[in-house]
């Protein structure tokens, strides 16, 4: 290990556990446990733990979208593996959910593994088209499968329980979501420190340069995959006590899309961006009372507006707005004097 | 023996109308550099104008050339107000992202304008069928191979002898060359972009009849086509026509002989391993990104 690499790991110790850190994980410990025991409206509670789940499969495509720099079209996949093998385990294998979630972990790391060596050596729109290609034929094997439901899918679950904690309870399944969702940001804050997030941030910024650097891109890149797969997984499994029901509507790149655009609002370079846009993403809609397709068409055109005029998300919009302010403050004092 | 030789004509009919599609395609990735995802929002929109126009009294035929007019209209409208600014020129990531989600917005629009449901669109074809040495052929298919080959073939004529036609196939080599050349490559490239879109309206438009127009028609078509243009190599027409023969062919085999059901699946199937196996393919000269 040379010098730099050392400083380097010295500077990335010394960041581990500042003050500031442990005051922002508080605070959301704080804000975890003020809407779980403050909010009284179940529907809310449901809701919002709903958004908790979706904002783990967020997280997992922002791996891909901002760890990586390519766009996972077919990340649905990984966030249907975890749904159908939380399903499958309590309806076909008389496992606990718990079982099931773990099992659908696994399977999606596994998966991720094999995808990972088949697609990873492509880049850009190839990436993504052969991504979109797989969940497609997940989506069609899913159909096809009689003993999963086919086309109807699989409900009517008899425990949906994590531990003593009943996930059928919007204020217990709001916790528990919230608390699986604050272990993987501190899992992803750490691994974002770690020389793996660096590596992983030079081959996003300039591929070749980092492989003449000696990092070995392909390796990275797959690292990243399998790690962000059991993220969705998660995620997956979690959203199954919200919606009722595992068809194969939940391995459609429609998902893929809704998280793609909660990601994107939010803002790619930050670690908390995927869980804000999650929250506007899926709170708002209910709230404006919006046709699912008047949903679709607005947040559409608001990617596409958010993506013309700020790519890293609505914060960075904010923050042009207000230096341009500056500006012509600036330029207004300038002129008068 | 009857049953194979009838599967190859299918197959064959078949590509003709996937080529439609795929030359558009790869029209538009050779001039702008981008993979236009929304593709298969403009062939959706190309068989609801003409369920549109039928419901305003017009016949099929008429309908056709109109509804591809209006496809023009609209691919000129999102040209000017988002493609232009925001694609040429970008990062491949906002492209593949801004352009999937105008679909999406496309989609979500017709939806919320004429219903989610199957509409039948009919056609003076429909109920025809022709014999020919003891094989039958649905009228309206035939209809759509001999439009889609007079159609390519025109425009393979086009590209070879006008100047417009040169000019594309100068800005697809060489951006900068062609614009130290004196070519308008902005306005080359919103033309491509007009005319790869129009094709997959005109063949929306021709489709209709057989499947009815529903929102997500686009979405089985475009995954065809993106087969279609990878297999032929990216960027390259002939490819692309080449490409669709080979994946029509396939698609008629694998429903006669394997499975209906899984049919869907084939697609995809084709599509990974074409880009795993020969991601360069048939006649693509351009460098696909690998490391």
């Amino acid at each position: 290990m040379t010098s730099s690499t050392q400083a380097l790991q010295a500077q990335g110790m010394g960041e581990a556990l500042p003050k500031k850190h442990i005051l922002l994980l508080l605070v959301a410990a704080a804000l975890i446990l003020g809407v779980g025991l403050g909010v009284q409206n179940p529907f809310l509670l449901n809701l919002s733990g709903y958004t908790c789940a979706f904002a783990l499969f967020a997280l997992s495509v922002n791996i891909m979208l901002g760890g990586v720099g390519e766009v996972p079209l077919g990340h649905s996949l990984f966030f249907g593996v975890g749904a159908y093998a939380a399903a499958i385990s309590m309806n076909l294998l008389g496992l606990p959910f718990e079982i099931g979630v773990l099992l659908g972990m696994a399977v999606a790391a596994v998966l991720a593994v094999l995808i990972g060596f088949l697609t990873l050596k492509l880049t850009g729109a190839y990436f993504s088209i052969v991504s979109w290609g797989l969940s497609g034929v997940a989506l069609v094997v899913a159909h096809n499968l009689e003993f999963a439901g086919g086309a109807l899918g699989l409900f009517g679950f008899s425990r949906l329980a994590v531990g003593p904690f009943d996930l059928t309870n919007p204020r217990s399944y709001f916790l528990t979501t919230a608390v699986a969702l604050l272990l993987v940001l501190v899992l992803l804050w750490y691994v974002r420190a770690s020389r793996f997030g660096r590596a992983l941030e030079s081959i996003r910024q300039g591929r070749h340069l980092a492989q003449s650097l000696g990092i070995n891109v392909f390796r990275e890149r797959l690292k990243a995959l399998v790690l962000s797969a059991p993220v969705a997984a998660l995620g997956g499994a979690l959203c199954v006590p919200y919606l009722q029901i595992v068809n194969p509507e939940i391995l459609s790149v429609l998902r893929t899309v809704d998280a793609l655009l909660a990601v994107l609002i939010g803002g790619t370079g930050l670690l908390f961006g995927p869980v804000i846009g999650s929250a506007i993403f899926t709170i708002l809609p209910q709230f404006l009372n919006m046709d699912a397709n008047v949903k679709v068409l607005v947040f559409s055109l608001l990617i596409i507006f958010v993506m013309m005029v700020a790519p890293g998300g609505l914060h960075q919009l904010f923050g042009n707005v207000v230096s341009r302010l500056l500006d012509m403050q600036k330029k207004k004092r300038e002129a008068g004097a | 023996m009857e049953l194979f030789i009838q599967t190859i004509i299918n197959g064959l009919i078949l590509g003709a109308g996937y080529a439609l599609v795929a030359v558009g395609l790869t029209v538009i990735f050779g001039t702008l550099h981008i993979v236009n995802f929304a593709h298969g929002a403009f062939f959706t929109l190309g068989a609801y104008g003409v369920l549109l126009l039928q419901r305003m009294g017009l016949g099929y035929l008429a309908a056709i050339p109109l509804s591809v007019v209006a496809v023009a209209l609209v691919a000129y409208g999102l040209e000017l107000t988002i493609v232009r600014r925001a694609l040429y020129d970008r990062g491949e990531h906002g492209s593949i992202i801004i352009t999937f989600a105008l679909s999406q917005a496309i989609v979500a629009a017709i939806v919320l304008l004429v219903g989610p449901d199957p509409l039948p669109v009919k056609s003076p074809f429909g109920q025809m069928a022709l014999s020919v040495g003891g094989f039958f052929l649905s009228a309206q298919r035939v209809f759509i191979a001999v439009t889609a080959v007079v159609v390519l073939a025109g425009f393979a004529l086009w590209i070879q002898r006008s100047v417009k036609g040169q000019q594309i196939v100068a800005v697809s080599q060489n951006a900068k060359g062609a614009l130290y050349s004196g070519i308008n490559v902005p306005r080359i490239r919103s033309m491509s972009f007009l005319l790869g879109v129009s094709a997959a309206g005109l063949a929306g438009a021709l489709l209709a009849p057989l499947i009815s127009a529903f929102p997500t028609m686009g979405d089985s078509n475009v995954i065809v086509a993106f087969t279609v243009v990878i297999l032929g190599g990216l960027g390259s027409i002939a490819g692309a026509m080449v490409g669709a023969l080979v994946v029509g062919l396939s698609n008629a085999l694998f429903e006669t002989y394997v499975s209906v059901s899984w049919t869907p699946a084939l697609g995809w199937i084709l599509v990974v391993l074409v880009l795993l196996f020969m991601p360069r393919g048939l006649m693509g000269r351009t460098e696909i990104n690998r490391h």
